[in-house]
């Protein structure tokens, strides 16, 4: 972020110069009470927001994960949905989760950290439901399989 | 009399029904608890949407579909089933219907049988996110 700090008063007279510091990494104001404001792109926000909200849900599940006892959908809170998962997968979450979270960090992109996030997710909801998780958990068997046809117009369920 | 080269406005269309024109790579099966929910796949999500992911399963199970969002599935759930298979793929054919499968290359169905290269579909799911 550069050096120089803005006055409330050249939001209007230099505003070019300010929006162009804000693009470029950060434009820092100081208010009439002495406050330091600083104007970033939403992006970079965003990237910081989740950077500090998944480092600490990271932080707290490794807590949760070093005591004797699994831990509760109370103690997990927002993570609760990895109340399916049992605790070798959970401790995997969290090694990957940790590796996004650095991954982001040095990219300044949170496509790995969203990728993670929604690909354990998707398995949660996936684990959620008794019958998928008893195919999807087990050892698939030749005689556990059949023949599909590809998709006929004329030749659907409901006819 | 016009020419057959004439400008023709109007011309059937291939119905979408109709078979694929290649020969398909990998022999498409489902998981038998899943059998009924693929049965009902086309009234759920239309033919076109059922077609693509067949057409995908069918001839590039490994690769990533142009069109609809794919990610391996994680933990124990995402492992491969047997030696062979791959690790499980979640297909979102919509946001409503997905499906999870892995591929085999070299798949035996019955104790003598060639080789061959098989996507099973372990799960079809209708529930919305």
């Amino acid at each position: 972020m550069s050096n120089i700090i803005f006055q409330p008063t050249d939001l209007a007279q230099k505003r070019v110069q300010v929006l162009e510091a804000a693009r470029t990494g950060g434009a820092r104001v100081r208010d009439k009470d002495g406050t330091s404001l600083v104007m970033l792109p939403e992006s970079r926000l965003r990237l910081l927001e989740q950077l500090a909200d998944w480092g600490t849900a990271g932080l707290r599940l490794e807590q949760l994960l070093a005591r004797a006892t699994r831990p509760t959908v109370a103690d997990l809170g927002a993570l609760g949905w990895l109340r399916v998962f049992d605790d070798e997968d959970q401790r995997e979450f969290l090694d990957e989760l940790q590796q996004a979270l650095l991954a982001a960090h040095a990219d300044e992109d949170l496509g790995v950290l969203d990728g993670c996030v929604l690909a354990w997710r998707t398995t949660a909801r996936q684990l959620e439901d008794p019958l998928r998780r008893s195919v999807l958990m087990g050892h698939l068997d030749a005689t556990d399989l059949e023949d599909v046809d590809r998709p006929d117009a004329e030749l659907t369920d409901g006819q | 009399m016009a020419s057959e080269r004439a400008y023709q406005p109007l011309q059937p269309a291939r119905r979408p029904g109709g078979r694929p024109q290649e020969r398909p790579n990998y022999r498409v099966l489902v998981h038998r608890k899943f059998a009924k929910h693929w049965r009902q796949l086309t009234d759920r999500v239309g033919i076109q949407q059922a077609q693509e992911l067949w057409d995908h399963l069918a001839q590039t199970p490994t690769e990533m579909p142009a069109t609809a969002s794919t990610c391996f599935l994680r933990g124990k759930a995402g492992l491969p089933q047997g030696p062979g298979w791959s690790r499980t793929i979640h297909y979102e054919v919509t946001s409503k219907a997905r499906v999870d499968y892995q591929f085999h290359n070299a798949f035996v169905t019955e104790a003598g049988g060639d080789p061959h290269q098989v996507v099973a579909i372990l799960t079809v799911n209708f529930s919305s996110h």
